[in-house]
């Protein structure tokens, strides 16, 4: 073919170059010059026998768009090369690859970042309604009933659905290709489960003489279901817990038809061993999946969200205001009975993050402000108080000063009227003369000892009834002291003289009261005038005998307050009579304590 | 590690289930149980090459006219036929069993458990028959699956016996 034609301007055989050759050329190339490029590029492609760089160029897009339409082969086998290049285009400048990703990957990080926030959320959510609801406590309730892990019941109960095992069974032979299990099961005989459902697939397809291509593609087992996909090579099977969706059946084929495709060698050359399959697991765990019932409506969720912080919100806000109302009862209660306490002057008083603080003035004899806030409920440790001494005016403390000073016995009653303290009572007569001399404590100007009878020593007592049992006798109508009154009223005069020594050194001195009487018989004018001359025989005989006479009270009574006795005639003589009274008086010049 | 399906096939009674019980777990139970379609076991077999599991697959016995299920015995790697030595008809059935079985999956490695040996007064078979399994190269074991004699020797050779076939160029 490559001798059809001489080259162009010369003659054919010759070699000579020819001016009319030329021309022939020329209508040659306007003839047939288009035919003869065809036919030199067809030339061209039959000895090349392949295609031309240029002819892929052409071809390449619609061939990849082509298949990318058919199925995913092209995109798996591209997968590892796409990916090489990445990384190496990476390795040499990283700066290229990060400077074209920018504008995808920071809204993508934010996205990332806001979902992460948003599944946290719902986790404390889910937690706070878990824990706190009436429902989380049952959940409790039977998982401390039943020893079930509380984490467990939780997803039992909140479960919408859980992917828990896959198998992946070599078809023909029902053995194990590979077996991926949720991390908290433990499944020892896979390899028999995996037997078993190859087992019953062959029974049911048998049983119910089933076309080809009809077989049980799901069963249920209590809560369990189990969805079995089958390929030509090999079955996957996945156990799930709760109902499962239709998007898993779809799942469960894809992932069987990458099996497939993935391990094609595997499977033809397939004698019993696993071992090939060992990639298939990562695969087979993808298809594990929890699904949890988040799903709700999220108007509602987001009600039952609030709700769900309310109660817990509300409960903390009762608390901490049960207990804020309580710390200010306290509080107040305290202030209070400082307040009130006598001795005490409330200055200031502050609480500073627990710690109560109070300063002001007190008297010694104040109660002490420990015991009186004892009895609130506060820590003591935790109350502080500075006091300055002062003394009070106030009634109570002027008499807890005055019983203190006087050391008044508990037979005394003190009392305050006015600026004049009052005691009441009996006390010793030392004490009585010792109080007498001391005169008013801080804050009376005036101590009454009158209402307190004063108690003499024993030896002294008995002094004072001998005197005050005497009686002197007269006969009827007769003011005359007889010869034995005479020696009655001597001994009289020496036992007063005991008395009136024995008080004296005590402050005292002695008074004695003569009381003349006279019986019924007669006028009572007359029976006045009997007395009244009795008694003052009596006191003169006694003057005479050496008693004080400023001390001898004669008084004569007639027939008023008579001496009782049994019978008429007893009382007449009795009363024919002058007695005695003794009375003691300080000796001083001062309030006078009587008796 | 390799694993290889086993299936038993005999005629009921024979003893297939006893046989995988003294082998898998060496325990025997003179009650009968009737096996209802298949129940599989398994159990690790030392071999030449290393380990192998056995999926022991013990199909229901034939009983009857009733044939076995072939579907069961797909995939399977080896058989193992089981006589029992003390009823004749056993015997004679298991070679109508190996022709329904190779019609259904073709040629396997396999094997006859002469079983209940432990029973001689009641043995019904003679050197003849013996004769007759190896006149068509058929190996076999007398074994008892009350006392496990000859029953490890059993498994084992069937084991071995996949696990070669398995490894020959196809």
């Amino acid at each position: 073919m490559a001798d059809d034609f001489a080259p162009p301007g010369r003659l054919a055989g010759t070699g000579e170059y020819d001016p009319a050759s030329a021309e022939f050329a020329e209508l040659r190339e306007l003839l047939l010059g288009g035919e003869r490029r065809q036919l030199e590029e067809l030339r061209r492609r039959l000895d090349s026998l392949g295609i031309t760089p240029e002819e892929l160029a052409d071809l390449l897009p619609e061939a990849i768009a082509l298949r990318a339409g058919r199925d995913r082969q092209l995109a798996r086998a591209l997968a590892p090369t796409v990916e090489n290049a990445i990384s190496e285009s990476v390795r040499r400048n990283p700066r290229e690859i990060a400077t074209a990703i920018f504008p995808v990957l920071g809204p993508a990080i934010r996205k990332a970042i806001a979902e992460t926030m948003s599944g946290l959320v719902e986790s404390i959510n889910r937690a706070v309604e878990y824990s706190i609801s009436l429902r989380g406590i049952g959940w409790r309730i039977e998982g401390w009933r039943t020893g079930v892990p509380y984490a467990q019941i939780v997803l039992r109960h909140s479960l919408v659905y859980r992917v828990e095992q896959v198998y992946l069974i070599h078809a023909e032979t029902g053995l194990l290709l590979g077996h991926a299990a949720a991390a908290d099961l433990k499944v020892a005989d896979a390899d028999l489960i995996s037997g078993m459902l190859t087992a019953i697939q062959d029974f049911v397809s048998d049983s119910f003489a089933i076309q080809e291509g009809g077989e049980l593609r799901t069963f249920c087992v209590g809560e369990l279901t189990v969805m079995v996909e089958r390929g030509p090579q090999a079955v996957i099977a996945a156990v799930v817990r709760g109902p499962p969706p239709d998007t898993l059946l779809l799942q469960l084929q894809d992932a069987l038809e990458n099996l497939h495709f993935q391990f094609a060698t595997g499977f033809a050359e397939y004698n019993g061993d696993a071992a090939p399959f060992a990639g298939a697991r990562s695969r087979l765990e993808e298809l594990l999946v929890t699904v949890l019932n988040t799903d709700r409506g999220q108007r509602a969720r987001g009600r039952a969200v609030w709700l769900r912080w309310a109660v817990p919100l509300l409960l903390m806000v009762l608390v901490v205001g049960g207990l804020m109302w309580r710390s200010r009862q306290r509080w107040s209660a305290a202030v209070g009975r400082l307040e009130a306490a006598p001795g005490i002057v409330l200055v200031g008083a502050e609480r500073d993050w627990g710690r109560w603080k109070f300063r002001g003035l007190r008297d010694p004899l104040a109660a002490d402000p420990a015991v009186l806030l004892a009895g609130l409920g506060k820590d003591p440790s935790r109350i502080e108080g500075t006091w300055e001494t002062y003394l009070s005016m106030e009634p109570e403390l002027i008499l807890a000063r005055a019983r203190r000073t006087l050391a008044a016995p508990a037979t005394v009653q003190l009392s305050l009227s006015g600026d004049t303290l009052a005691a009441r009572g009996t006390a010793p007569l030392a004490w009585v003369a010792a109080s007498a001399s001391l005169g008013p404590p801080p804050g009376a100007s005036h101590l009454d000892l009158s209402g307190v009878g004063a108690l003499l020593p024993d030896e002294l007592a008995g002094l004072e009834r001998s005197i005050e049992g005497n009686r002197i006798l007269f006969p009827a109508g007769s003011a005359a002291l007889g010869g034995g009154a005479g020696d009655g009223l001597r001994a009289l005069a020496a036992t007063f003289g005991g008395l009136a020594a024995g008080v004296a050194g005590m402050g005292y001195r002695v008074n004695l009261e003569l009381i003349g009487r006279a019986d019924t018989t007669g006028t009572e004018s007359a029976n006045q005038t009997l007395s009244r001359m009795r008694v003052d025989a009596v006191r003169a005989r006694l003057v005479s005998l050496g008693l004080p006479a400023e001390g001898l009270n004669a008084t004569g009574i007639g027939t008023s307050q008579p001496l009782p006795a049994p019978d008429e005639a007893e009382r007449a003589r009795i009363n024919r009579s002058v007695s005695f009274i003794v009375h003691l008086q300080p000796a001083a010049r001062q309030t006078n304590g009587t008796r | 590690m390799i694993q290889k399906k086993i299936c038993m096939v005999g005629v009921f009674g024979t003893g297939k289930t006893c046989l995988v019980q003294q082998f898998v777990h060496s325990r025997f139970s003179v009650k009968y149980h009737s096996t209802v379609g298949v129940k599989i076991d398994r159990k690790v077999v030392p071999v030449e090459e290393g380990e192998v599991t056995l999926l022991l697959w013990d199909l229901a016995g034939r009983d009857g006219h009733g044939d076995i299920t072939v579907s069961y015995l797909r995939g399977a790697h080896g058989v193992l036929y089981v006589v029992d030595g003390t009823r004749r008809e056993t015997f004679d059935q298991v070679f109508e069993l190996r022709d329904i079985v190779e019609k259904a999956v073709g040629p396997l490695p396999s094997v006859v458990a002469l079983n209940k040996s432990d029973l001689s007064g009641e043995w019904k078979l003679g050197k003849a028959d013996e004769q007759a399994l190896t006149a068509k190269s058929w190996h076999h074991f007398t074994t008892s699956a009350k006392t496990g004699t000859g029953v490890e020797a059993a498994f084992a050779w069937i084991a071995r016996e996949a696990v070669r076939q398995g490894s020959a160029p196809s």
